[in-house]
């Protein structure tokens, strides 16, 4: 996984409610691989890129060059609701963004962004309301977040601080993932394994089926 | 003396490796993995270029997305592509990453909370995760079993052995004395369910206890356990007991010869003692319980049958009122309709709620000699079920009925399979879920157990099977 210390990007807005997985990521492109060159991104809010006929819809800001290539989202209210489709993470990083900034996520959808390696960041309405209105004023303005402090700083230098749990933001900050930090308990799994396979020694195992 | 301690504690500590920041990290036993959203986690691996550490303790088992039909013509036989690749895609991750599977073809082919416990690859003590909410189903054979997620969790499961989890504070649910007839345990756990409301059980680990889970066969034990996330919780368990070490001794993989006398002697020291103390308790009284329907959106929207479809008004918390008259909307129920009066267009018997020979053998008890007036499939949980109704005849019942005879798997459940409940068609079923648009969009769903489905298939209504003309 990829570390997340300070990030200064250009940030971009999809200032709608309620966006759910569903619309993250299309039920269409669920069921595919995921590989290199072969990602989730094209998926990524596909239908409120698009419009029936894959024509881009202008009103999207997601489709303007001028925000060059944004690794910041600016979301809004509930982002990630619906089903746990966890697909619905990679989704957004693969299409590119380290980090999003809104008023509130869905539980479940903010726990795998950061599983991934993307950080999502709670910010008061009022202050995602001027984000919006700041980066489409100037649209390819940077905004900076900065971890470690648990900051946001926007482009006129104002400092929002924000809340991480103490133990995800560690884990975000030396890029280690779930499974990086249980290996490093390599020793105390071999014990309770051999413990187990030592007391029990009729444990199934499935070498046979 | 120590104190007394739970079946639930027993099992989770035994499993403990560290704690860290409110989380335990347990060792996994035994991992049951199914082909639903399963790829993300092998992709996500394969990326990493990691592997799994301990690949003999896994069974790959292809439930949710094979068709119940037409297995002889294999993979390519599957018409629709999407689900072709999704079966085809856990077959090649099971082969890639050196996991046994129970493919398409297996002999043993079924779904997973099936057959493991019929294979007793699940067996007390052990702690158990799948990639499937109804995972607790392994917890009737006095388990530890918990739904992981498809993608993170089943990946680091895969590459550790090991998962983090918060642990679940403790409740027991009583159940004491004897159900009426044709009052059955997917009755006891709807009425469980209607009484603890769908968040009752949430944060907690349940176990069922008390004398009519003591008089249940493994089979009725495994509908109640199975259904412990209708009512929030991720976890149930029942202590393993005579009841349990028989079904055992029967297994394919249980523990064999020196090994079988002191795998029960560990197995006895697992129930909950005496004096332990649960987070919370609960108790119903069998002999006051009815055959139960689902009348709306969400399992505890259910009913005794001879009652009538509640009004909103009637309920007093605000949301609860929303709930019902949406939920009431989306079925096309008037309220204060008798149940009885609720039509459906066809029926489905299976599921890992119930599709076990012991709820085939109920079905057909209703069936037998009689026509079913709608249309309907029965799905046996596993194959090897399937070839025991066959020798028992079962599905001669069923097929003269005029309803259809399944190979096994998760079929009209969720219909991932493709076999749904059409938009607007009401099913009477015996699975677990009634949300909207589970077993198809628009598609509405009446949960209740096996013989109140055969006697709905009869009469077309919803039916009281105790008023039922038996053969
Ligand atoms: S039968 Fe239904 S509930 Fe059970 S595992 Fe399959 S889809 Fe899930």
């Amino acid at each position: 996984m990829q570390a997340f210390t300070v990030l200064t990007s250009a940030a971009v807005p999809v200032p709608i409610a309620k966006i759910d997985t569903g619309m993250i990521l299309p039920g269409r492109y669920m069921r595919r691989h995921r590989r290199p060159g072969h990602d989730y991104g094209e998926a990524f809010l596909h239908d409120i890129r698009f419009d029936e006929n894959e024509k881009p819809r202008p009103d999207c800001a997601l489709n303007d060059p001028a925000y060059g290539k944004p690794e910041i989202l600016l979301t809004d209210a509930d982002f990630g609701c619906g089903s746990s489709r966890e697909g619905a993470a990679y989704a957004v990083l693969d299409y590119g963004f380290r980090a999003m900034i809104g008023p509130s996520f869905a539980e479940i959808f903010y726990g795998n962004c950061l599983q991934n390696g993307v950080l999502p960041v709670v910010l008061d309405e009022t202050i995602c309301h001027r984000l919006w209105a700041d980066v489409r004023k100037s649209p390819g303005i940077t905004v900076t977040i900065d971890l470690p402090r648990q900051i946001v700083v926007d482009s006129d230098g104002n400092k929002h601080p924000f809340e991480i749990n103490p133990l995800r933001k560690d884990r975000l900050v030396q890029g280690l993932d779930d499974i990086d930090v249980t290996q490093g308990y390599a020793r105390e799994i071999a014990m309770v394994e051999g413990r187990r396979r030592g007391s029990y020694p009729w444990l199934p195992v499935t070498s046979q089926a | 003396m120590p104190a007394a301690r739970t079946l639930f504690e027993n099992v989770w500590d035994d499993h403990v490796i560290a704690s860290s920041q409110g989380e335990d990290l347990l060792y996994v036993d035994f991992n049951y993995i199914n082909e639903g959203q399963s790829f993300l986690a092998f992709d996500q691996l394969r990326l990493e270029g990691r592997k799994s550490v301990r690949p003999e303790q896994h069974l790959a088992v292809t439930d949710h997305y094979l068709p119940t039909i037409n297995r002889q013509a294999g993979i390519e036989g599957i018409a629709n592509p999407e689900i072709r690749k999704v079966v085809s895609m856990m077959a090649n991750n099971a082969a890639e990453f050196g996991l046994p599977h129970i493919h398409m073809h297996h002999r043993r082919q079924g779904i997973a909370h099936v057959i493991g416990p019929e294979l007793g690859i699940s067996q007390p003590g052990m702690l158990i995760t799948c990639n499937d909410s109804h995972t607790a189903t392994h917890g009737a054979m006095g388990a530890c079993a918990i739904p992981i997620g498809g993608s993170n969790q089943l990946r680091h499961v895969v590459a550790t052995q090991t998962v983090w989890m918060k642990r679940p504070k403790t409740m027991r649910i009583g159940i004491d004395g004897t159900l009426a007839r044709m009052v059955t345990a997917k009755d006891v756990i709807l009425s469980i369910i209607r009484e603890i409301g769908i968040g009752g059980g949430t944060g907690y680990a349940v176990e069922y206890a008390g004398s009519t889970i003591r008089a249940m066969a493994m089979a009725s034990r495994m509908t109640i356990c199975n259904m412990s996330i209708e009512g929030g919780a991720r976890i149930g368990m029942i202590g393993p007991d005579d009841t349990t070490f028989q079904h055992l001794a029967n297994c394919e993989r249980a523990p064999k010869g020196a090994y079988w006398d002191r795998a029960i002697g560990y197995w006895r020291t697992l129930p909950t003692g005496d004096s332990a103390q649960f987070d919370r308790e609960l108790t119903l009284d069998a002999a006051a319980l009815a055959p139960m329907v689902t009348w709306g959106t969400s399992p505890e929207d259910c009913s005794p049958i001879d009652g009538k479809v509640p009004d909103p008004d009637s309920f007093s918390d605000p949301e609860r009122r929303r709930h019902v008259a949406r939920a009431l909307e989306y079925m096309q129920i008037t309220p204060a309709m008798p149940l009885s009066e609720v039509r459906v267009d066809r029926i489905f018997v299976g599921s890992c709620t119930n599709s076990r020979i012991e709820d085939l053998r109920a079905a057909a008890g209703v069936l037998k000699g009689k026509k079913a007036s709608v249309p309907g499939m029965v799905s046996a949980g596993s194959s090897e079920i399937k070839r025991q109704a066959e020798q028992e005849g079962l599905h001669r019942i069923f097929l003269d009925a005029g309803l259809e005879w399944r190979d096994s798997g998760c079929s009209s459940c969720n219909g991932s399979n493709g076999e749904i409940v059409g938009p607007g068609q009401r099913c009477a079923s015996t699975t677990n879920r009634n949300f909207e648009g589970r077993q198809g969009r628009a598609a509405m769903t009446h949960i209740m157990s096996p013989a109140m489905v055969a006697a709905a298939a009869v009469t077309g209504r919803l039916t009281d099977v105790r008023h039922m003309a038996l053969a």
